[in-house]
């Protein structure tokens, strides 16, 4: 089909313009296309979970027992202390050992677990595929974005007026149902400012998945913009990176763009019925 | 090592301590090296935004908004690749070879365009929220503009942008961990996380070395934080104390 479409261009328009079509749907760039699916898997699988730990977390700093309430407080404050790419970095390495250890536990002989080594025996090699490592970049950007979302979320619950909850007493709810039912379900118009600024930095943050060894967009960009000298290997061309990574620079201010949009239309959903002063939805 | 400590001769956190304690000056050192470059060029963009023209404006709305909506990482390998595709490496300003293309000097430099946007975006938020009482009364007894900028403007948008300000430098501090991620290391001129990797690939003891180069994070956090809070209070100095204000860590989560 593409040589279809190329053999066309070049009848109709031009030789050149089918020279281009062709460097722009060779293989390398077929999969550069195709590496974007990486980056919005990590972005919204980061965002889910980090809405979940989010909330786990601040309902955990709002807890009538003080572990949890200590618990919650140390995960924010020391995720927001330490640079993102640190615990992107650290997280999966750190699940891998711990996997490690634990199948070193099942195969490897005693003298093998004591000679010091890692790891102990080729039984507790752990072989990780983008799948998994795609996962885990889930995961880690998950932690790290909802301490920031637990907080926004923390605040938000505060927002949420007092005298609804006092009502919601008033008419015999339990507890744990003013908190799910009333506080939970009302808080989100507070937070969608503050979320919507989250998920713009856990955003940015995927652009750290080829660090996990994932063939994402970023690491494509470097391969496809590297010098070619080597006529085989396709056009000749000298270091064209820096177009690449302008390629991502705008691709990612568009996704910046859209983002803004899909939250504001949120946020309009989110307030119908609501009558809010400007500038009162700021969590 | 243990020469060094001899009260902690195997003590292993220790040692990685005093073994990252170089490393993290090179984070200092971007970090710092960028913010009086950063800042004031911030209060140009911060002002170029306000701007009633409505060309200058644009122009620092885009820069802004390019720059804020798009990753650090990114922007750190299109400068860089950009520099090299233009043979800057054979540019010698003032006749010092090699200085361009050193990370030294491009890691502040990718900094400083990131880090204005940024600041520009809180300084311009400020700037909108500069009582408009105290500029009628300027206006009132005849201050020029320059002169209403000077004692009116000027502090009041330094005082209200300040917290956030501060949270943006430790966002700045942070972001200094990806630098040599993307830039080529030179020697042994490592940042924590460089030097974090290259402890971790020798015995791959991954709790402790990025546990330690995650405590020099933390640490240096804190102190920009009490640093800042010092400043806060002055810059607050004629207010009357409702209550006390804490030096405490009190990180504010938005960028």
């Amino acid at each position: 089909m593409l040589e279809a479409l190329s053999l066309w261009i070049s009848n109709h328009v031009s030789a050149d313009a089918a020279m281009w079509f062709d460097y722009f749907t060779n293989g390398k760039h077929l999969a550069w296309y195709a590496s974007v699916r990486f980056t919005l898997i990590a972005a919204f699988g980061g965002a889910a979970l980090a809405v979940l730990f989010g909330l786990a977390g601040a309902s955990a700093r709002r807890s009538g027992f003080a572990p949890f309430r200590w618990l919650g407080w140390g995960y924010t404050t020391m995720v927001r202390g330490i640079p993102d790419v640190l615990i992107i970095l650290f997280f999966p390495l750190a699940f891998e050992q711990g996997v490690e250890w634990l199948m070193a536990q099942q195969a490897c002989s005693a003298a093998e677990l004591a000679s010091g080594v890692w790891p102990p025996c080729d039984g507790a090699q752990w072989y990780l595929s983008t799948t998994e490592y795609l996962i885990m970049a889930c995961v880690s950007l998950g932690l790290v974005y909802g301490a920031f979302a637990a907080n926004v979320v923390y605040g938000a619950m505060d927002a949420v007026p007092a005298s609804q909850l006092e009502a919601a007493k008033a008419y015999g709810f339990t507890k744990r149902q003013i908190f799910m039912r009333f506080q939970v379900r009302q808080m989100w118009i507070y937070a969608l400012p503050g979320l919507s600024n989250v998920w713009m930095l856990l955003l940015k943050a995927t652009a750290f998945l080829s660090l996990l060894q994932i063939a994402d967009i970023v690491l494509w960009a470097e391969r496809l913009g590297a010098p070619n000298y080597f006529a085989r290997a396709g056009m000749l061309h000298p270091d064209w990176r820096w177009r690449y990574y302008l390629v991502l620079f705008l691709f990612y201010i568009l996704m910046t763009v859209l983002s803004e949009y899909f939250f504001k239309f949120l946020e309009k959903r989110a307030s119908r019925g609501m009558r809010l002063n400007q500038g009162e939805a700021t969590a | 090592m243990s020469e060094i400590l001899p009260s902690f001769p195997n003590s292993a956190f220790v040692q990685d301590i005093v073994i990252l304690a170089k490393p993290a000056l090179f984070n200092i050192y971007f970090a710092f090296a960028s913010i009086p470059f950063g800042f004031p060029f911030a209060v140009v963009l911060a002002l170029m935004k306000n701007s009633s023209s409505g060309l200058v404006s644009r122009i620092a709305r885009v820069y802004i908004y390019a720059f804020r909506g798009s990753p650090l990482f990114i922007q750190f390998f299109m400068f860089y690749s950009l520099m090299l595709a233009f043979n800057l490496s054979h540019w010698k300003p003032m006749g010092i070879d090699h200085i361009v293309m050193h990370p030294l000097f491009i890691g502040p430099l990718v900094l400083v365009l990131n880090t204005s946007a940024y600041a520009a975006e809180i300084l311009y938020g400020a700037l909108r929220a500069v009582p408009h009482l105290e500029l009628e009364a300027a206006k009132a007894i005849g201050m020029n503009r320059l002169q209403t900028f000077r004692s009116v403007v000027w502090p009041n948008m330094i005082r209200l942008a300040w917290p956030a300000y501060t949270n943006e430098v430790i966002f700045l501090f942070h972001a200094t961990a990806i630098v040599y991620f993307t830039l080529p290391v030179i020697n042994d001129e490592k940042d924590l996380m460089n030097k974090a990797g290259e402890l971790f690939e020798k015995d791959y003891n991954v709790f402790l070395h990025f546990s330690v180069a995650a405590l020099y994070f933390l640490v240096i956090s804190l102190m920009i934080f009490f640093v800042a809070g010092l400043i806060q209070k002055r810059l607050n100095r004629h207010k009357v104390p409702t209550d006390r204000q804490s030096l405490s860590y009190k990180p504010t989560f938005l960028r």
